[in-house]
């Protein structure tokens, strides 16, 4: 029996770690290239998750269908905050190297957007309608798995997969990592620097708003919605490597599993202090991360 | 000389002439309440339902022992602060002069402004704020409406009891899974006592994150307790993830019941929908209470606010007609005869007595000793999902027999 329980808390861990991962996933791609945290993630996330809803619930399609919708919005949406608010102040720091100014752009978008959130559609919580993954399980015997976590993983291991072939295989996506090596060499190869910027930007917010219409079907809309995971993906990108699309992956996984596998032992609080602990841990013995490049450029 | 003893004549007559005018007396009634800041909302829902049965009190003819005084209201905001709580009680007493104070809601404000009502011996007729101590200083002049704290938890026990003997249904275990603030573990230390008390296996005692962003390992702990009543909790955003969970992991215990917060929220019900069939709710009042004048005074506040009653603004309607009815039988504007009329209420019926309980009758520490709460059964007859009062059982909607145990899912 208590076998049977531990498969369980693994399975929803793995499934739930997964999705996280898919959540730091635009936070990690952003760093990667732009060398720029981005505070305002988390609200990216509830962007993403308020356009999953609207579309839904205007067009009454399937969530995963959603993903039509969602997917260019939320890059355009990326593409402009990019372009209009970060790319000015990249400029004028040109010869700062990681200008700090823009993190705390990032922290006032932050602030923004939770805030119009909060004046457009007010406080409530809200309930993906129609929602034709409501409640819909896998049972094998004792063994539960919910079906909306299930299909989230597996979206999250196709647009990792997906992210990664465009990154290796397309001249773009070479672009994109040469900027993210050395984006004055980059420069100097002929990239267009503030095009390749912009549409990382705009790839990174595009994965946010896939993340928001995984999460969606199982998970309320509110303004503030972005701030619990906004955290989590910190700490997964630095777990597993800042910059890293696996790396998030794996971080995602081992948050997941401490958070399930924990509370077969102790508080579901304390698994909390775990996670932060090992966050310092890894700070302190391994700064770059699991899977994170060791050289600083 | 003539012309100056003319003068100070009609500047006398002058001066009198207002107070001949309005010869009726006024009962000034000073009210501090957070009317900004953190608390507004349910500040102005007490600033409601005061006017409103003021309004009514006025009408109808105001004190008569008085003369047919009518009561003026007078407003401060504390903004929930315990400082400004205290000046505003100073200032109504020393610059207003009022007769009676009310407020304030927040406990935190509560607690130090009666003491200074406690000091001039003006009677303080506080209608909610729950901390337990309020009313346990030995004051003379601090009068309680709402429930206190512990009586919360207390009646939810008192709850499972007769539930279980009305419906013949045997409860042996229970599991504790709260919020992990003050709120929950403070509620979950009184479960811990009462259960002993009420013979119920404690199972498990979970507290948990509100901000967590998956309830699943909680959900399969719950599972693994198989306990047969689960009480809980939760502030909004959890109560919804949590109820949801459950129903994903088909969790059914033979009883469900929260603590109002999260399960009351106003979007607990549209965001759960049927998952929250079934699950009980501790309340102070709801509109469906099978008591006259509720549902008239519900219609008259929802067609002048937009809201329905809500707990606290019901303790606020109430407090005033408690007001009027004490200060119809002091007969007078004296603070000891207000008191000592206030400390003899036993209001049972008449306009205004709209709370759950049979009548408000303090106790030597000025509470209230009958407010009691109700509890709630989320069900949908007909009407879609809407919390149906059940207990106690002279309160039950007319016509309802509750669902208990939940069925097995």
């Amino acid at each position: 029996m208590d076998l049977v329980f531990f498969a369980q808390d693994c399975i929803n861990g793995i499934l739930m770690g997964l999705i996280y991962g898919l959540v730091a996933l635009g936070l990690t791609l952003i760093f990667g290239v732009l060398k720029v945290i981005n505070f305002a993630h988390g609200s990216f996330i509830m962007v993403g998750m308020f356009v999953a809803y609207w579309a839904v619930a205007l067009s009454g399609l399937h969530p995963y269908l959603a993903l039509l919708i969602i997917i260019p919005v939320m890059f355009v949406f990326g593409y402009m905050v990019q372009h209009l608010l970060i790319r000015p102040i990249f400029i004028a720091e040109r010869n700062v190297r990681e200008p700090i100014t823009v993190i705390i752009v990032t922290t006032g978008l932050w602030y923004v957007l939770d805030n119009l959130a909060l004046l457009i559609f007010g406080p409530d919580y809200r309930a993906l309608h129609p929602n034709p993954l409501k409640g819909q399980m896998l049972e094998f015997g004792q063994i539960f798995i919910s079906m909306p976590k299930l299909y989230g993983a597996m979206i999250t291991v196709a647009t990792a997969g997906a992210l990664h072939l465009f990154l290796h295989r397309t001249r773009l996506g070479r672009a994109v990592r040469a900027t993210s090596l050395d984006r004055d060499a980059a420069s100097l190869m002929g990239i267009n620097q503030w095009k390749i910027f912009n549409i990382a930007f705009g790839i990174g917010t595009a994965v946010a708003g896939i993340s928001g219409a995984v999460l969606t079907p199982f998970y309320n809309v509110y303004p503030t919605v972005g701030i619990p995971f906004d955290i989590k993906s910190f700490i997964i990108v630095v777990l597993g490597g800042l910059g890293s699309i696996w790396g998030a992956l794996v971080g995602g996984m081992i948050i997941g599993l401490i958070e399930s596998i924990g509370p077969m032992f102790m508080p579901s609080t304390l698994t909390e202090v775990i996670v932060y602990g090992l966050f310092l841990l890894v700070l302190f013995v391994k700064p770059s991360g699991l899977f994170g490049q060791k050289l600083d450029w | 000389m003539r012309k100056l003893h003319l003068l100070v004549l009609g500047l006398a007559l002058c001066l009198m002439s207002p107070s001949l005018a309005s010869a009726e007396k006024v009962v000034k009634v000073g009210n501090i309440l957070p009317l900004s800041g953190p608390s507004a909302s349910v500040g102005q829902q007490g600033k409601q339902a005061r006017e409103m049965a003021i309004e009514e009190i006025n009408a109808a003819g105001g004190i008569k022992s008085l003369g047919g005084a009518k009561i003026e209201m007078l407003y401060a905001d504390s903004k929930s602060d315990p400082n400004v709580g205290v000046t505003e009680a100073e200032r109504f007493i020393n610059s207003e002069k009022v007769n009676v104070l009310t407020g304030a809601w927040n406990s935190g404000v509560t607690y130090p402004s009666t003491a200074v009502a406690e000091r001039y011996g003006i009677p303080y007729i506080v209608p909610v704020s729950v901390r337990d101590t309020i009313t346990e200083r030995g004051f003379k002049n601090v009068f309680r409406i709402a429930a206190k704290d512990s009586w919360w938890t207390r009646d939810q026990f008192a709850f499972l009891k007769d539930m279980s003997k009305e419906f013949n249904v045997s409860l042996s275990s229970v599991a504790f899974v709260y919020e992990n603030g003050d709120w929950g573990t403070g509620f979950a230390a009184q479960w811990r006592e009462l259960a002993k008390k009420a013979g119920l296996k404690i199972v498990l005692d979970e507290p948990y994150s509100s901000s967590a962003t998956d309830l699943t390992p909680l959900v399969n702990k719950i599972r693994r307790a198989r306990p047969d009543v689960l009480m809980l909790v939760s502030n909004a955003a959890d109560a919804i993830l949590l109820t949801n969970t459950l129903a994903d992991y088909k969790v059914s215990p033979k009883v469900i019941i929260g603590s109002g917060g999260g399960h009351a929220d106003p979007t607990f019900l549209s965001a759960c929908g049927d998952n929250a069939r079934y699950i009980f709710d501790i309340v102070e009042w709801e509109a469906d209470v099978n008591r006259p004048g509720a549902k008239e005074a519900n219609e008259k506040y929802k067609q002048r606010y937009g809201t329905n009653l809500t707990g606290e603004a019901v303790d606020a309607y109430v407090s005033m007609y408690v007001m009027a009815d004490a200060l119809e039988r002091a007969g007078s504007l004296d603070p000891a005869a207000i008191r000592k009329a206030l400390a003899e209420t036993d209001l049972k019926s008449g306009p205004g007595m709209i709370a759950t309980y049979d009548s408000v009758k303090f106790d030597e520490s000025g509470q209230n000793e009958n407010a009691a709460l109700s509890v709630v059964q989320i069900n949908d007859i007909g009407t879609g999902l809407e919390r149906i009062t059940v207990w106690p059982k002279g309160a039950r909607r007319t016509g309802y027999t509750p669902v208990f145990p939940m069925p097995k899912k």
